[in-house]
C-alpha cells in the first residue's frame, strides 16, 4: 500500500504515520474502515511490529484512528482530530504564506488560493 | 529471553569476550553491531551452546543452553557460514530437522516453496551459490517455528528483493508469535527498520545496550540562528556544536519538546529540528569516548 523511503531521515514510525494520515485525509480509507493489521504491515514493509504499533498508537492519540481490542485499528471520525496537529499545520501554513509574501504574492492572490482549496472539496 | 552474564572467553591467551553481559528481552528484535573482531560471532556461538564460556553463564528463558536439547530444540540459528551435510539437499535437511525439532512445521515448508522459488529442493545444498545457500538456510529455519532465532550476518549474500522478503517473513512472525530475534549485522540502516533493541560490541565488551525508541527520543539535532548578541540558554546538555555563518547546528541530549520550548524563548531568527539517523546517534553518543565506533559505521 505504501513504501518506506530508506533515504528519508525521519524515523520510520513517523513515515508510517504520515502515510496513513495521507490515506485517511485523501479518503482512501473511509471513517470506521479497518486499517491493515500490525502483522500485515510488518510483513509487507519488513518493519519491526513495535514500530508499526507505535505509529498506530500515536495516530490514535491524535484522533485519526481508534482501536478495538482484539479487532484492530479503524479510521476515526473527522471532528476528533486533535488541536496539536492543527497548530502544526497552521505553523507550516504561516511559514509558507510568509515566504510567498516575500516573493511578492499579494494578499488577495493568497486569499483566492484559500477559496480554491475550499471549493475543491 | 536471552541473558548473558559476565561471560569471558579466551582463545590461546587472547581474550575474545571480556566479562560480557547482555540481555535480549523476550519478543525483542535485537541488533548486535560491532567492528570486525569485536566478538559478535563468538558470543553468538556461546548463546547457541556451541562454545562453552570460561567464566559466566548464558541463560535462554532462564535455563542454561550448554548441552540442553530441550532449550536448543526451540532455537533457530543461521551461522555466518552455513553448514550442511556433504550431499544433502534441502529436502534431506528438512527430513533431518523434522526428526530433531519438535516445532517443525511441514505445512509451512510447503508454503515457503512459493517464496524461495529459485532454491531447487532436491539439489545438493553444497553445490549451490552462497546466496542460494543462505536462502535454503532461511527456508529451513523459518519452518522450525523457533521461539528464539539467532542470525549471524544473515542477509550477507542475499539480493535486495530476497532481503526484504526474508525480513518480511520474520517481522510477520515477530508480530504474530512474539519470536525473539538476535541478529548481528554491519548494516545500521537495515537494523533501524527491523530492530527494537540495539547492542554495540567492541573488544569483547558491550559499549551500549538500549531500546531503539529510547535512543531516538533522547537526542535531537537543531539548526538555529540567534539574533545579534543573544546567547544560548544555560544548562543545555550539548553533545556537539558547529557554526556556519550565523547558523549553529547543535546536537542536544534531552526531550525534543522541552528543548524546542527553551530555545524558542531566546527569540531565534530561525529554528529547525532535524531527525537523526541511527548512524548519527551512534556517532554522537559514543564518538567522543571511543573512536572504534567509526569502524562500525563504515
Amino acid at each position: 500500500m505504501f513504501t518506506i523511503n530508506y533515504r528519508d531521515p525521519r524515523p520510520v514510525y513517523e513515515q508510517i504515520m504520515d502515510e496513513i494520515r495521507k490515506l485517511i485525509i485523501s479518503g482512501v480509507y473511509a471513517p470506521d474502515e479497518r486499517l491493515p493489521s500490525v502483522r500485515e504491515l510488518a510483513g509487507q514493509l519488513a518493519i519491526n511490529p513495535n514500530t508499526i504499533q507505535r505509529a498506530y498508537r500515536e495516530l490514535e492519540q491524535s484522533g485519526y484512528i481508534y482501536s478495538v481490542a482484539g479487532r484492530g485499528n479503524f479510521v476515526g471520525a473527522r471532528q476528533e482530530v486533535d488541536v496539536q496537529r492543527k497548530a502544526e499545520l497552521l505553523k507550516t501554513f504561516a511559514e509558507t504564506a510568509r515566504e510567498l509574501r516575500w516573493l511578492g504574492v499579494s494578499e488577495a492572490e493568497l486569499a483566492s488560493y484559500l477559496r480554491e482549496g475550499e471549493t475543491e472539496k | 529471553m536471552i541473558e548473558v552474564k559476565n561471560v569471558t572467553k579466551r582463545f590461546d591467551g587472547f581474550t575474545a569476550l571480556d566479562s560480557l553481559s547482555m540481555r535480549v528481552p523476550a519478543g525483542a528484535v535485537y541488533g548486535l553491531v560491532g567492528p570486525n573482531g569485536s566478538g559478535k560471532s563468538t558470543i553468538i556461538r556461546h548463546i547457541m551452546g556451541i562454545y562453552r564460556p570460561d567464566e559466566g553463564e548464558i541463560l535462554v528463558d532462564g535455563q542454561p543452553v550448554w548441552e540442553n536439547p530441550a532449550v536448543k530444540g526451540r532455537m533457530g540459528y543461521i551461522p555466518d557460514d552455513v553448514f550442511y551435510f556433504l550431499s544433502a539437499s534441502v529436502r534431506d535437511m528438512m527430513k533431518y530437522y523434522r526428526g530433531i525439532y519438535p516445532g517443525f512445521d511441514m505445512e509451512r515448508y510447503e508454503k515457503l516453496k512459493g517464496v524461495f522459488t529459485e532454491v531447487r529442493e532436491n539439489k545438493t545444498i553444497r553445490t549451490m551459490s552462497k546466496g542460494m545457500q543462505k536462502q535454503a538456510a532461511f527456508w529451513l529455519q523459518i519452518c522450525l517455528r523457533p521461539d528464539v532465532l539467532v542470525l549471524d550476518e544473515p542477509v550477507d549474500g542475499l539480493d535486495p528483493v530476497m532481503r526484504r522478503q526474508v525480513w518480511g517473513l520474520l517481522m510477520a512472525d515477530a508480530a504474530e508469535r512474539g519470536i525473539t530475534v538476535l541478529v548481528s549485522s554491519h548494516n545500521l540502516r537495515e537494523l533501524e527498520d527491523v530492530c527494537d533493541h540495539v547492542g554495540i560490541l567492541d573488544h569483547g565488551r558491550l559499549l551500549l545496550e538500549r531500546s531503539l525508541s529510547e535512543l531516538q527520543e533522547n537526542i535531537v539535532k537543531i539548526q538555529i540562528a540567534l539574533p545579534e548578541g543573544a546567547a544560548l540558554p544555560e544548562g543545555l546538555n550539548l553533545l556537539h556544536e558547529s557554526t556556519t555563518g550565523r547558523l549553529k547546528t547543535l546536537i542536544l541530549r534531552g526531550e525534543a519538546e522541552e528543548i524546542e520550548a527553551r530555545l524558542s524563548a531566546c527569540a531565534p531568527l530561525f529554528l529547525d529540528m532535524l531527525p537523526l539517523s541511527l548512524e548519527e546517534i551512534f556517532i554522537y553518543e559514543l564518538g567522543g569516548n571511543d573512536y572504534a565506533v567509526k569502524d562500525i559505521l563504515l
